[in-house]
């Protein structure tokens, strides 16, 4: 794919130039549009330093911002700047764009598309996007009717439906200019994920793993909203988009895996779906994305390894091909989704540059892979595990805890840490700062009961057939915000908090790491060693993902979302005032929750 | 919960239909219940009591009797059916409320009335809820009508306290 490369080299040395121009006549909101139009040219490219254009910042998922004017030494001057209701009580997941002078927020169902105008006082809006979203989707989504996020590219903001489906609008007028059917709410699917444009290709996925969905991954035609190809995650060789010769997952080989694995053809039903963040690495012409859990949760209903559920997955952006996979859970039976971001850095282990891979699993590994081969190199708990003692290396497998190993004929499974929820949820991406060559992440410390029993396949109903109550992991506290080294896989530092931490996080090269917390906070804490420099309480719990920008008026800014929900729309169900015929009990887990925080999604900026 | 895994051995045995219909004439067989009548199907156009009636008169429409009602037998039927028909899956164990509401307690979204619940399970409502009148029939929706009746409102619904008395 040397023509993307060499597109997106010449996109980013012009808006360079634009930039360098800005710093130097004074970032007039003049020249930041011009910045802006050179960049509405490319399909995709490395976003001008002061726009947020993808979900996680840039390709390689790092959410990493070159900013540097709110520093350590400024961050405990920063204040409240702007804030503005969504009128949208559902989780708010995600992040804004910035894209030249506009700022483009998504909410929950029912999908609304803000764009700001950052250039005049009050950021007032230039329009709305309303889209006719079935209702029906929200009793097909598994946990709240969340969004995690719209991307830029060719002029076009791109974003998914809850009710399955993919649309353009063009970014200077709101108006739309296609939309896809992807999937199936009949069938269990909806949309929740954040697109990346690789190319002339909209990568999407649908989760459902709650739903007995069969898994897939599909590439649209950047232009038009074509579907160009569909892969799936599991199931025959064919399906999954493999190719003789050119499939090389690291640990094992032979041909079939996706149905080889699965007992009595449960695959058909198995899950597998993708419902978190894509990467791309120019340089191996490779999208990286995770895969979701196993369904349904009774594994004993479909003995084998279960390939490729809870795995990273490697493809071509321009048809698909899948070129290699590793499973980080094989045999699922405990709900570990692998659908957290799959962030791309190069590192120093052990004296050798690798061109890695990091990943925080919902297992309670962090894992260091080399993203050329799949390799496993560095795999080490971030938060308290019991279900398994390590990762072989040799092999690429868990050494899981035979008395943790649940199924319909094993009762009620007592202890097991982390917990369904993740020692990190897959919806609250990480950082990685290459100035203190540290990854950021929240994480929760929770652990659980499991009783599973045998379900039969409904459709348009759940598959899943678990009680699963959760109890508080060691040490008094429930989450925590974490630096963590990946090249030796261990806690550099780690700030508690009295709840899990369901929050994205942001760092900058201002050295400042940036995160929400579920009771409400948005923090800035020095990236270097955890230390508070600031924080104010935004009024909703906090469960999307900070990001940065520069304004038309050339300050920096931190943007982040107020609005508890997701998971938490379940399992804090009395944090919602909503609705008088439905009242919850408080969750033992955090039984105090609703006192700090309820329902309600804000879009807050801060600023020095 | 033994009572539920066995249950669900016997749907997983069987299509989906079968389970229900099986328990529904084990209960009305082992427990010398009524016996079943014929399917009592609620036409669309049975009033919800809780919708204003212009000029304060009700729409005319047939009354839609629960043919179960109070009956403990058809009650525990109805909990094993919440499991084996995943209800429990969005509304949780004992219909607590997960993704979709909490049927415990004692307040309904479309009406309190047993035909206002049957109606939301047989035909379905628009935020999701599926329509299982098809799978489940007449008679197994009024079973799982007939479980969510008994179950019991919590004590000091209005108010949830968070300081220590």
């Amino acid at each position: 794919m040397g023509h993307i490369l060499r597109h997106r080299t010449g996109v980013s040395a012009c808006v360079a130039a634009f930039i360098a121009i800005a710093a130097i006549g004074g970032a007039t909101g003049l020249v930041q549009a011009d910045a802006r139009a050179v960049t509405g040219t490319a399909t995709v490219g490395a976003p001008a330093d002061g726009e947020w254009t993808m979900p996680a910042g840039d390709d390689s998922a790092t959410r990493y911002s070159p900013l540097a004017q709110i520093d350590v030494a400024d961050a405990p001057r920063l204040r409240p700047v702007w804030s503005f209701s969504t009128g949208v009580l559902g989780g708010h997941e995600g992040q804004p764009l910035v894209v030249g002078d506009t700022m483009y927020v998504v909410t929950p169902w029912p999908n609304v598309l803000y764009a700001f105008d950052l250039s005049r006082p009050g950021y007032p809006l230039k329009w709305k996007f309303r889209p006719n979203v079935s209702r029906a989707a929200i009793g097909a989504a598994c946990c709240d009717v969340v969004n995690r996020g719209a991307v830029y590219a060719g002029g076009k903001i791109i974003y998914n439906l809850l009710d399955g489906h993919t649309v353009a609008v063009d970014a200077a007028t709101g108006r739309p200019v296609w939309e896809t059917k992807i999937a199936s709410v009949a069938d269990g699917q909806t949309v929740t994920m954040a697109p990346l444009v690789v190319g002339d290709r909209v990568i999407v996925g649908a989760s459902g793993g709650e739903f007995g969905v069969y898994g897939w991954i599909k590439g649209l035609d950047l232009a038009t909203g074509r579907v160009m190809w569909t892969g799936h995650n599991l199931g025959p060789d064919a399906g999954m988009l493999i190719r003789p010769g050119q499939f090389h997952p690291p640990y094992v080989s032979g041909t079939e895996l996706g149905m080889r694995s699965w007992a009595h053809g449960s695959w058909r039903h198995g899950g597998a779906p993708v419902w978190g963040w894509i990467s791309y690495d120019p340089g191996t012409d490779l999208l990286y994305y995770g895969t979701g859990n196993a369904g349904p949760y009774d594994a004993e209903q479909r003995a084998g390894d279960d390939r490729w559920t809870s795995s990273v997955l490697a493809r071509r952006p321009e048809n698909g091909a899948l070129v290699w996979a590793y499973q980080f859970t094989p045999h699922d039976s405990w709900d570990y989704d692998a659908t957290g971001a799959m962030i791309l850095a190069n590192l120093t282990i052990g004296g050798r540059r690798v061109p890695a891979l990091v990943h925080f699993d919902k297992n309670g590994f962090a894992y260091t892979l080399d993203r050329v081969t799949g390799r496993v190199l560095v795999a080490k708990p971030f938060t308290h595990v019991t279900w398994a003692k390590s990762v072989d290396l040799a092999t690429g497998r868990p050494v899981v805890d035979p008395a943790m190993q649940t199924g319909d004929s094993k009762g009620d499974v007592k202890g097991i840490c982390p917990s369904l929820e993740g020692g990190v949820s897959p919806a609250s991406p990480p950082a990685y700062s290459p100035r203190t060559n540290l990854f950021y992440t929240s994480t929760n410390n929770f652990c659980m009961d499991y009783a599973v029993h045998r379900v039969t396949y409904i459709k348009g109903t759940p598959y899943i057939g678990v009680s699963s109550p959760y109890t508080a992991g060691p040490g008094g506290y429930l989450g925590a915000f974490i630096a963590w080294d990946a090249t030796t896989g261990r806690v550099v530092w780690k700030d508690e908090e009295p709840y899990p931490s369901w929050s994205g996080a942001l760092v900058t090269a201002g050295n400042v790491a940036f995160y929400g917390t579920l009771d409400g906070w948005f923090k800035a804490v020095d990236a270097r060693n955890g230390k508070l420099l600031y924080r104010f309480k935004v009024g909703s719990g906090g469960v999307g993902a900070p990001m940065a920008f520069r304004g038309p008026d050339g300050r920096h800014y931190v943007a982040i979302y107020a609005g508890i929900g997701g998971d938490w729309a379940l399992l804090a169900g009395d944090t919602s005032s909503a609705d008088p015929t439905d009242l919850r009990a408080p969750n033992p887990l955090v039984k105090n929750l609703a006192s700090r925080t309820s329902q309600g999604g804000m879009v807050w900026i801060f600023g020095l | 919960m033994p009572a539920q895994r066995t249950q669900s051995r016997r749907s997983s045995a069987a299509r989906w239909a079968a389970p229900a219909l099986l328990l529904v004439l084990a209960v009305a067989g082992s427990q010398g219940a009524t016996p079943l009548r014929a399917p009592v199907i609620a036409a669309p156009g049975v009033a919800n009591p809780a919708h204003i009636a212009a000029g304060g008169r009700p729409p005319p429409g047939p009354v839609v009797r629960n043919p179960y009602r109070g009956e403990p037998a058809v009650a525990r039927a109805g909990a094993t059916l919440f499991v084996s028909m995943h209800c429990s899956d969005c509304h949780a164990d004992a219909g607590a409320g997960a993704v979709g509401p909490n049927l415990g307690d004692g307040r309904w979204r479309y009406g309190a009335t047993d035909a206002a619940v049957f109606r939301s399970i047989y035909f379905g409502r628009p935020r999701g809820m599926p329509a299982f009148g098809g799978v489940l029939g007449a008679q197994g929706v009024w079973v799982l009508v007939t479980y969510l009746r008994t179950l019991p409102p919590p004590p000091d619904r209005p108010t949830e306290r968070f300081t220590r008395h």
